[in-house]
């Protein structure tokens, strides 16, 4: 492929080099220049992890062609401070703890960087503004502005050097503000994720994966991909003994590619192994793939029903899991009630959107142990399975988990390790994945979407009297954590109120839509919103202030869970206090008082965003003024 | 992934004319390059390769702004950011900074321009209804037996439809001049799913001029974006305004007219609704942006501090 000459001047050096003409200036700073601190997050403009300044301007290294940056002057996050050193602003992430996987934080510091140098005396609305090209998914923002605030307050003198140090911490940690260990390793851009880790020699692996829900595959051929140039190998489900191939955290429902049939879109097909990237994608293009579409099944309800398609053999009913729970008597219950409430409550699928998308190496080292790094929540169960499918002993099969570039459940399924360890053996050469964003969310497991359907039985008191909870729960196409989230769903699903007679049901189904699985809560979420909906709904009917019906149902000491456990030690009491004086909860019925509640708005509130705050920061008129 | 053979940067109009002309099928001119990156990926086109790019960001002949006879004439360079940072773009093209505030974020207006966001010809794009307020004409420049042959089109007459330009194959947009509007209040209103980084699902930009007293519109200019194929100017409302007393009920009266106009194909209902808020709010604020005048609206009998 032609190359391009591209000179220019990186963090006060003078590099000349020749590179790929259709590279974008964030692959050359990381594929030539190693300059790994600056991530790719969405290749697509949205995330800002990969903002660097190109003559002093902030901007999004995904965005620009590399022969745009030849001739300029290009400062990233390894270049604003010298080595071993860190910048007013780097210190101030550090001090208030504004990092958590860190993936973001590159970018973020880059963009609180531009801010000040763009207007040191940015009000926090300006600041705000000004990262908004910039997406974290764990900190919620507000350590980040914080960072910004006080860095703002040192480089302007207002607040002296040492505002930047760890504060003194006495007989206790808890109370303090302790700086986390590997903040200044996340803060400099020094801590590298998989995708930034190289190995001599590495091949780049890319996947094919189905464009169909539900699909028998009549044959697979690879020769014309194998053919190419630059191409090392391909692998097919072929590679994998079909004896031990499967994998999943509960049940092993998931072949490492898909065997003979298809279930969902998205699901890997081919895998190929090439010398770069590009030959690795355009490979893609030369499998040849027949499938041969069935009939899917896409609502929960329809997998259930005599006749539906049945995603998996060994599951006729399309069941995945059903955890049922019993407390006293239910019937007596709603016999005891004066009123009884029902409604359906349903949630959605939810993407983890972590900011770092999967990536892995895997290679065999020299006593033939297969290595796998990739950020993986789960390394130890997946080095148990891996050496089970490869049929090696556990001793030749070794994970090491990188850095988790957030993580929130998502990482916990094996969806491409397997793939990394068997090129791996085949080519006895490094191989390295990194997904895309769209592969990411295409691939990985969402949050189960839910349907609730509740019954609540209560006095005229306000006491719940009898609880039916009945949830179903879109699985996917492969079980994942279903089972774990139906156990969870079912345990929290009355919430943290003490009710004597309950029946729970939880089940999750198979469908050919896209797998659910882990996500932060495990099944908490949907139960919740379904309880404290209700509970809402409940205080409405029966006239209360919900506070009030939430503390007469509440669990205290010696209460007894919907699993029948006895409680030792609770605390919703003071959650229930503290919840209520902090939002200066207006006591009452919620439906009565109508739109001028005296607990809106206030000074610890958030006004609703707009944009424009650089319009009139900084300048002394009253007037908003722009020309 | 987008990949290509050559990636050219030619530094004056005329070899940039020549190299585009020259340039083998399926090349592509490319401008802020803050759209086709994101384009050519899984979702979208997937994997595009395209033979050449002639990027225009370097031709110097594009850099720049020149004002004369009432118009403001904007090299095709122009970047969003501009119109924030320029104090002299900021007071000719008064609506320019509130749209472009809304326009992707800080980082994305450094690259992106003006021209580029025209010749996209998206029904969403923000800078249309700008562009047709301000009587936008854009100067495409070709080659024609060795002289540089340049020609002028309205925005409403270049842009035919979505994605769909009169731009001829061997032309390259060198310009875009607007009428110079100081002293004018600006506003421009958007909705889209999010704050930042989002596109319009509709928008409005406005203009208005009020007399020296601040009672009556002198001058206005409206247009909306994201409610049809083609940037829309609402000259019925602007003729029925002109000259009128200022008033709450005048404003309400002639924002209700707006939903009208609606044309899209989509969310008919939500866009008539949010077009009637916008027409009102955008003229409001472009009122009370005015630099010199305060406005004083007849029907409250009280001073408006604009």
């Amino acid at each position: 492929m032609p190359k391009l000459k591209i000179e220019l001047d990186v963090n006060g050096r003078k590099i000349s080099r020749e590179t790929d003409a259709y590279k974008r200036l964030l692959d050359f700073l990381r594929d030539d220049l190693n300059l790994t601190g600056t991530k790719e997050g969405c290749g697509a403009g949205e995330c800002g992890t990969c903002s660097v300044f190109v003559d002093g301007k902030l901007v999004k290294s995904c965005l620009m062609p590399v022969a745009k940056a030849s001739g300029t002057k290009i400062e990233t996050i390894e270049g604003l401070a010298k080595p071993g050193d860190l910048t007013p602003m780097q210190k101030a992430f550090h001090k208030t703890g504004a990092s958590q996987c860190g993936y973001c934080i590159p970018g973020m510091v880059m963009a609180a960087t531009s801010a000040l140098r763009q207007n040191p005396n940015a009000g926090i609305e300006e600041i705000k503004e000004r990262l908004g090209g910039n997406i974290c998914r764990c900190t919620g923002y507000t350590k980040i502005f914080e960072a910004v605030e006080l860095a703002k307050a040192v480089i302007a003198g207002d607040m002296p050097e040492d505002a930047l140090n760890e504060d003194a911490v006495g007989d206790s940690y808890i109370g303090h503000n302790v700086r986390r260990l590997d903040a200044p390793s996340k803060v400099s851009g020094r801590l590298r994720y998989a995708a930034d880790m190289k190995m001599h020699d590495m091949l780049q692996l890319q996947v094919l994966r189905s464009p169909h829900p539900h699909a028998n595959i009549v044959s697979i051929d690879t020769s014309a991909a194998e053919a190419m140039d630059g191409v090392v190998c391909v692998i097919t489900s072929a590679d994998v003994p079909d004896d031990t191939d499967g994998f999943g955290v509960f049940v092993h429902d998931q072949p490492i590619m898909a065997r003979g049939v298809v279930r969902h879109v998205g699901e890997a097909v081919a895998a190929v192994a090439a010398e770069d990237l590009v030959t690795a994608r355009r490979a893609l293009s030369k499998i040849k793939v027949v499938y041969e579409e069935i009939a899917g099944v896409f609502d929960p309800e329809d997998a259930l029903k005599d006749g539906a398609a049945i995603v998996h053999d060994y599951a006729p009913d399309n069941v995945v899991k059903h955890i049922p729970v019993r407390k006293g008597n239910v019937e007596a219950g709603f016999a005891n009630a004066d009123i009884i409430l029902e409604d359906d409550f349903s949630t959605q699928q939810v993407e983890h959107a972590y900011l770092e998308p999967e990536a892995g190496i895997a290679y065999v080292d020299a006593d033939d142990v297969i290595v796998v790094i990739s950020p993986s929540q789960n390394i130890t169960h997946h080095r148990h399975m891996l050496s089970h499918i490869l049929k090696k002993p556990i001793n030749k099969v070794r994970f090491i988990m990188s850095p988790v570039g957030g993580g929130f459940g998502g990482k916990e399924d094996m969806i491409y390790q397997g793939m990394l360890a068997i090129v791996a053996m085949k080519t006895h050469r490094p191989v390295q994945l990194n997904f895309t964003r769209e592969e990411s969310i295409i691939a990985s497991a969402k949050r189960h979407p839910s349907r609730v359907h509740y019954k609540m039985g209560l006095k005229w008191n306000g006491e719940i009297t009898a609880i039916q909870f009945n949830m179903l729960s879109d699985g996917g196409a492969y079980g994942m954590s279903s089972e774990g989230v139906m156990r969870k769903a079912a345990i929290l699903s009355c919430g943290p109120y003490e009710v004597h007679n309950l029946s729970v049901d939880t089940t999750a189904v198979y469908t050919n839509n896209t797998p659910s699985g882990a996500f932060r809560t495990f099944g908490g979420m949907q139960a919740q919103f379904a309880t404290e909906s209700m509970m809402d709904m409940a205080a409405e009917a029966l006239e209360m202030d919900p506070f009030q019906i939430r503390r007469i149902n509440m669990m205290k000491i010696g209460s007894r869970t919907h699993t029948q456990h006895t409680l030792t030690a609770a605390s919703l009491d003071r959650c229930l206090d503290a919840a209520e004086k902090e939002s200066r909860w207006e006591n009452g019925t919620p439906n009565v008082r109508g739109d001028k509640r005296s607990d809106l708005g206030g000074d610890d509130t958030r006004a609703p965003c707009t944009l424009g705050a650089r319009f009139t920061s900084g300048k002394n008129s009253d007037k908003e003024r722009v020309a | 992934m987008l990949t290509c053979d050559t990636y050219h940067m030619p530094t004056n109009l005329r070899d940039a004319l020549e190299i585009w002309s020259g340039a083998p099928e399926g090349s592509s001119l490319i401008s802020g390059a803050t759209d086709i990156l994101p384009w050519a990926r899984e979702g979208r086109a997937g994997d595009v390769h395209i033979p050449s790019f002639v990027d225009v960001t370097k031709i110097k002949e594009l850099d720049g702004h020149t004002v004369a006879n009432g118009r403001v004439r904007l090299g095709a360079n122009t970047v969003y950011q501009d119109f924030l940072t320029d104090a002299s773009l900021r007071h000719l093209l008064p609506c320019m900074p509130y749209c472009a505030i809304w326009f992707a974020d800080d980082q994305i207006r450094e690259q992106a321009t003006f021209a580029g966001n025209l010749a996209n010809a998206s029904p969403v794009a923000d800078g249309t209804p700008p562009a047709a307020a301000l009587n936008a004409s854009l100067e495409l420049a070709r080659l024609d037996g060795g002289n540089i042959k340049t020609r002028q089109l309205t925005v409403s007459d270049f842009i035919v439809g979505p994605g769909r330009t009169l731009l001829q194959p061997d032309e390259i947009i060198t310009a875009v001049s607007l009428d110079a509007v100081a002293g004018y209040g600006g506003s421009f209103q958007k909705v889209g799913q999010r704050r930042s980084l989002v596109i319009s699902v509709a928008c409005c930009a406005a203009l208005v001029k009020a007399d020296s007293t601040g009672r009556y519109f002198d001058d206005l200019r409206l247009a909306l974006g994201g409610v049809g194929p083609r940037p829309m100017r609402l000259t019925a409302i602007e003729a029925r305004l002109r000259g009128e007393r200022i008033s709450h009920r005048t404003i309400d009266q002639a924002a209700k007219l707006a939903a009208d106009e609606v044309a899209s194909r989509s969310r008919q209902e939500y866009r008539r609704d949010v077009v009637i808020g916008f027409v009102k709010s955008a003229l409001e604020e472009a009122l009370e942006n005015q630099p010199d005048i305060d406005v004083t609206y007849e029907d409250l009998g009280e001073t408006e501090n604009a």
